[in-house]
């Protein structure tokens, strides 16, 4: 086919031609009026101490978050069980914003209705709407099970979904025996990962608590299952693959209780079916019975993790997202601790293997300075990762770190990480902040690399560092999810990705002496 | 034509400034519905590109949308900031305007932007919070004009929100500034948003016809401009009906006659052109419109000549909002692709009657979203192809369907001449991709799997 004789050109290099500058140029008298070396000076103030100082004392604005609401979680939370219907009690804005930003990160479909709240359930509440969403959506969806979480608007009106839940029974619009779980997520407080927490919580004990039967924590033998493992808010569905893998290679059995990866990963059949995959439902109350927990996201779980050391009185080991070398050998020696089970060869090869890789590429990530964004575990599992590898964290953005717990604090977990390495001592910990603080960081106090989500791109051109994507949500590249980033194997890609990005830089950065082919 | 639904005539009301009836139709509980008024307020203003939009709530709203559009911009860059007053619960239950006040006041020391537009969320219209008032008080203060969207998500739909930013508009705005002397006056291109720069394409052909652009609302727009727009000569209404009550509102107030028009398809593009020529009461241009839309139409149809030979006879699905609805028909008719289904939920009375001129007898109206609905049309319609939004474009896929993105984030400009070549461009491409073979067969070992049937 001959198309390409026509020659249409994208907007990118559409808009570069002469013509398009023209216009542009031709704008200018609209735009404020700044003169080149006003802007210039705008520019420098940004850079300097001074403003950056002014940045972090504002109180008032946030500019450029890096955290979502928490009915957000929940909404992925309900995803990984199975047959479930995300149900988002509030008006109707906030669902829409939740289905596309999930699937703008894992380009894939997410099912989640809206009660579509309005002015008169405002004034009168949303228990209509809730009755009448509950009676539409299972006849439209036929989900197995519905899983409700509300916004601010539900929550600053004070709906109480257990009586309108039961309301709804009683008007038998579902029945008696129909499983409805809910979690209270007003967004005014914490953020996409205590929402996930709520709603996984939420779920666990709904579940357990009707199938009428109590828990004998270690009697999973019978039961044939061993450890539960939880992953928290994932935005990989490539990690519950590697840990599949991982466990797989342990050989023992297992339950992970909320599992997304279905939904997200799903095959083109030809066929869209609205639900895949999933934690069965009936698994969850003999999941009470199993061995012990692991959990991959301490900061992320913490209601489910002391619902399930409390109420399920089960033992719990709690990890932070499990990548680098060091990460990993928790992750393996916690599993061989909490199954009795040794530490399969395979892996030990595995790991030899990732450790080689490390060593060829080391050269080129000692001394190198980041700066990283994201949630609590994932920024401890990274801060490891840099640490072993001889790249300096400096600035470390986390603006949903904990706030209002008092055990462990993310901050100081962190900070000690760092003190004990001294490729960490010139790190600093910035809780509650946004992308605006660490556009004033990397302005001020040049890094290498920057490691996050997509939002961090704005500040790092700003600030010309490259950017390694990793986290939630990544909107802008393609794929990236795919991959796992724990475990050996993700230990592997994630070096990839950065020593590569390195190179990348190198190239493009040097013409004449230096563009050399060997690396 | 099919007779309407009840509430495809009360929506009716959503393109006027007072509706009579109810507003936009109400969503429906338990539905996987689309966007909330404060979502559609945002996406009307958010183009005004050096304002800074601040969002005062939760984090919900501006955590889960800043920076994720589709508008271009060819300068300021500020409107693409994520401003929030981020409430906890003590701003829940001790009002949150000190906290606007000082945002406000932050904003404008920091990022000296021409304006502030604040808009309102659930939240904050739930705990009454005065945002008439803290604005007022701070534009007066600063003074800039501070400007409160008053458009919380419970009110309704998206739509609904367009209209209210619109209202924000007409009483803060237009009719605050005077263009500068030796400006050129012509047309207000109302309801273009720039999407993939089409913006440009259009402004670019309408200066080749000598007509001027007075002030975009509000693809790539500057604040500046926009206080002028009621020295316009013409307005032209670029697919958004729910924005037909401003230029309705502008027409009673300053007297500038108003048309609706697209620029999706050459015929739709050339009267486009030739309207506002025609409005703005001048035979030169007209003739000038004549000479550029003839010489337009001719090569486009040369240029087009291998595509159309690939398209014809091609079926597809158009599920999109509001204009688009029916403006996107006439552009694939002209390409030879029939359309075989359409979504009309977000379509005014007006729209869907356009639809009906535009489609045969035979084309089955949408009344509804949901994925499973538009899909069972592609299927019962063995059509070739979907168009439709992003939320949907996943869903296409699963199911093997070839798709086009024709809402707020697609990238490839489908306006005017150029456009409605890259649109054929992107068509062919996405029905003769080999993937789809590909993801038809079965693997070879595998026998069981369905053949592939459309
Ligand atoms: S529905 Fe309300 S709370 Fe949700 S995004 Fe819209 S304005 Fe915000």
């Amino acid at each position: 086919m001959s198309m390409d004789e026509l020659n249409i050109k994208d907007n990118t290099s559409l808009f570069k031609e002469e013509r398009y500058v023209q216009q542009r140029e031709n704008k200018k008298p609209f735009e404020a009026p700044c003169s080149e070396q006003e802007t210039a000076e705008a520019l420098a103030y940004s850079k300097s101490a001074e403003y950056m100082e002014k940045n972090f004392s504002r109180q008032n604005v946030v500019i450029n978050p890096h955290k979502a609401c928490q009915p957000l979680g929940s909404v992925m939370a309900a995803l990984g069980f199975e047959k479930t219907l995300p149900f988002v009690h509030g008006s109707q804005g906030c669902n829409a914003y939740f289905r596309s930003h999930l699937s703008r990160h894992f380009k894939e479909p997410t099912p989640s209705v809206s009660t579509s709240m309005t002015e008169d359930a405002a004034v009168f509440g949303g228990m209509n709407n809730l009755i009448d969403g509950l009676e539409n959506s299972v006849a439209l969806y036929k989900p197995e099970m519905v899983a409700i979480c509300t916004t601010c608007m539900a929550e600053v009106i004070g709906d109480d979904l257990n009586s309108f839940i039961g309301n709804a029974r009683i008007k038998g619009v579902i029945s008696e025996e129909y499983p409805v779980a809910y979690c209270n997520t007003p967004s005014f407080v914490g953020s996409h990962i205590t929402g996930y927490d709520a709603m996984i919580k939420g779920i666990l004990s709904y579940l357990y608590t009707r199938s009428g039967t109590r828990g004998k924590p270690g009697s999973g033998a019978e039961s044939g299952e061993k450890l539960n493992v939880m992953l928290g808010f994932e935005p990989y569905t490539g990690n519950f693959a590697e840990l599949r893998k991982i466990l797989g290679a342990f050989d023992t059995k297992y339950t992970i209780l909320g599992d997304h990866s279905g939904n997200y990963d799903s095959p083109a059949t030809g066929e869209y079916e609205y639900y895949y995959g999933g934690t069965k439902l009936a698994d969850v109350p003999q999941a009470a019975n199993a061995l012990a927990t692991l959990s991959l996201q301490k900061y992320t779980l913490k209601k489910t993790q002391e619902y399930i050391s409390g109420t399920w009185n089960q033992q719990l080991a709690a990890l932070s997202t499990p990548l680098g070398i060091k990460g990993t050998d928790t992750l393996l020696d916690t599993i061989s601790e909490l199954t009795g089970l040794p530490i399969p060869a395979i892996l030990t090869e595995e790991r030899g293997r990732v450790v080689d890789a490390l060593m060829d590429s080391h050269p080129y990530l000692h001394g190198k300075r980041v700066a990283l964004v994201g949630d609590p575990d994932l920024l401890i599992g990274l801060i490891g990762f840099c640490l072993e590898t001889g790249m300096e964290p400096v600035h470390i953005v986390c603006s949903n770190g904990d706030v209002d717990y008092n055990e462990v604090k993310f901050k100081d977990e962190a900070e000690a990480l760092l003190a004990a390495s001294p490729y960490g001592s010139e790190a600093t910990v910035h809780v509650g902040k946004d992308l605006w603080h660490m556009r004033s960081l990397l302005l001020n106090d040049q890094v290498d690399l920057a490691i996050g989500s997509s939002h961090l791109k704005f500040a790092a051109k700003d600030a010309e560092v490259p950017l390694v994507r990793v986290g939630f949500p990544i909107f802008d590249r393609h794929h990236m999810h795919r991959y796992p980033i724990i475990g050996y194997q993700g230990t592997l890609n994630l070096l990839s990705l950065i020593v590569n990005t390195i190179l990348q830089q190198l190239d493009d950065h040097n013409s004449g002496f230096n563009f050399e082919l060997v690396r | 034509m099919d007779p309407l639904r009840q509430d495809e005539f009360d929506s009716q009301a959503c393109g006027s400034i007072a509706p009579k009836a109810k507003p936009c139709p109400r969503p429906k509980p338990g539905e996987a519905a689309g966007g909330c008024s404060f979502d559609g307020a945002q996406i009307t203003l958010l183009p005004i590109m050096d304002a800074a939009h601040l969002v005062h709530g939760p984090i919900a709203c501006a955590g889960n949308s800043w920076e994720s559009r589709g508008a271009l911009s060819s300068g300021p860059s500020l409107s693409q900031y994520g401003f929030a007053t981020d409430l906890t619960d003590s701003d829940i239950i001790f009002g949150g305007e000190k906290k606007l006040k000082d945002s406000i006041d932050y904003i404008a020391g920091r990022f000296a932007p021409p304006a502030i537009f604040v808009y309102s969320t659930c939240v904050t219209a739930l705990i009454g919070e005065d945002m008439d008032a803290v604005c007022k008080e701070a534009a007066d203060r600063i003074g800039i004009p501070v400007i409160p969207v008053n458009s919380p998500g419970f009110v309704g739909s998206k739509n609904l929100g367009n209209r209210l930013a619109g209202d924000a508009l007409l009483q803060y705005v237009i009719g605050t500034g005077e263009p500068e002397p030796e400006t050129d006056l012509g047309v207000n291109l109302i309801g273009e948003y720039n999407i993939a720069g089409e913006m440009w394409d259009i402004e670019k052909l309408m200066n080749s016809a000598g007509i001027a652009v007075t002030s975009r609302i509000t693809g790539d727009a500057r604040y500046k401009e926009i206080t002028w727009a009621h020295r316009a000569r013409v307005n032209m209404v670029v697919c958004s009906r729910a924005l037909l009550g401003l230029a309705k509102e502008m027409e009673a107030r300053y007297g500038i006659p108003y048309f609706e028009g697209s620029f999706y398809g050459a015929k739709e593009t050339t009267y486009s052109l030739r309207q506002m020529a025609y409005l703005m009461n001048d035979r030169e241009m007209e003739r000038r419109v004549d000479r550029l839309t003839e010489r337009e139409e001719a090569r486009l149809s040369q240029e087009l000549r291998p595509y159309r030979k690939l398209l014809r006879g091609k079926r597809a699905v158009l599920y999109t909002g509001g204009v688009k609805s029916w403006s996107v028909i006439s552009a694939l008719k002209e390409l030879g692709v029939q359309v075989v289904g359409v979504g009309t939920n977000k379509s005014t009375e007006d729209d869907v009657r356009r639809i009906a001129d535009r489609v045969g007898d035979d084309t089955e109206y949408i009344p509804e979203g949901g994925a499973s609905r538009m899909i069972k049309t592609v299927r019962e319609r063995k059509a070739d192809i979907m168009i439709a939004g992003g939320r949907n474009m996943y869903v296409a896929m699963k199911e093997q369907i070839p798709f086009i993105d024709i809402n707020q984030e697609r990238h490839k400009a489908y306006a005017g001449y150029e456009g409605l070549l890259r649109l054929a461009k992107e068509l062919t491409y996405s029905l003769t991709n080999p993937i789809w073979k590909l993801a038809a067969s079965p693997a070879p070992w595998d026998k069981e799997a369905p053949p592939y049937d459309r």
